[in-house]
């Protein structure tokens, strides 16, 4: 009984190969239901509120950017992936799509002096996580790759 | 649920209650109010954010849009009241500088 018990216990916290893979329209009504499935997974993982909400904000500004470049996008839509690494403690969440993609090193920071309405979206994203790639190239698509270490208080 | 909860004058204000969230899917209805409100009057815009739980870079986009335009006539935007996710997106994106922000009490 108590052997079942720590098995099963010990099931639910082995999240090492717990992938998701989310693939939603190319339409501003997802952004939210791909940022609240990406809290309940983070919310799973053990993260902690203000990390939950740092998590929502980044995937969902992904999603966004890639929304509003992907317009014509094919009908495969956004993909997002998120994947748990329970020895490095580390959640990875990927947001792909299929549109133009850009030459990665034109990303400016915004400047908010002269009120430049755009630009925000990856700034955020880098502030809000630990590790942030960016892979696109022009004709290619783009993929975000964010990574958020799991603090001390999670995953108990 | 509706976004701009409420607007509002008074002698010198104009008073505009933001709640709920704002992402891309809602945020051309807010800009549309932002706009007309800015048509309408001359003061200075008070941004209640008191309720207002969730803002991406789409809002805040549309927030220094409708500053860009006060600014034009030498006015000024505050946003009341922030949050702390509001607060804190605020705070890196520096935004917090370039708005006047009213703390709660």
């Amino acid at each position: 009984m108590t052997l079942l018990a720590n098995s099963a216990l010990k099931d639910d916290i082995n999240l090492e190969n717990e992938k998701v893979t989310l693939v939603v329209p190319p339409l501003p009504a997802y952004v939210s239901v791909v940022r609240l499935s990406m809290a309940a997974v983070a919310n799973r993982c053990g993260f902690t509120v203000e990390e939950i909400e740092d998590i929502k904000i980044a995937v969902a500004e992904a999603v966004t950017n890639a929304i509003v470049h992907c317009c014509e996008c094919t009908p495969e839509g956004v993909t997002i992936q998120s994947n748990f690494n329970a020895e490095q403690n580390e959640l990875t969440i990927s947001i792909s799509d299929q549109g133009p993609g850009f030459e990665a090193t034109s990303v400016k920071l915004p400047d908010f002096e002269f009120a430049e309405e755009g630009g925000l979206g990856l700034f955020i994203i880098r502030s809000l996580m630990d590790e942030v790639e960016l892979r696109t190239k022009p004709g290619q698509g783009t993929q975000v790759v964010m990574k958020k270490k799991l603090g001390d208080k999670g995953c108990q | 649920m509706k976004t701009v909860k409420e607007i509002s004058w008074n002698e010198d204000k104009a008073l505009i209650e933001l709640v709920g969230e704002i992402d891309i899917y809602n945020a051309p209805q807010i800009r549309k109010v932002l706009l007309e409100l800015l048509q309408k009057t001359e003061q200075d815009i008070v941004i209640n954010l008191a309720q207002l739980r969730y803002i991406d870079s789409t809002g805040l986009g549309l927030l220094v849009g409708a500053l860009k335009r006060v600014r034009e006539r030498n006015g000024k935007i505050v946003l009341q009241y922030p949050q702390a996710p509001v607060r804190k997106l605020l705070d890196i994106t520096g935004l917090d500088q370039v708005f006047v922000v009213e703390e709660d009490k």
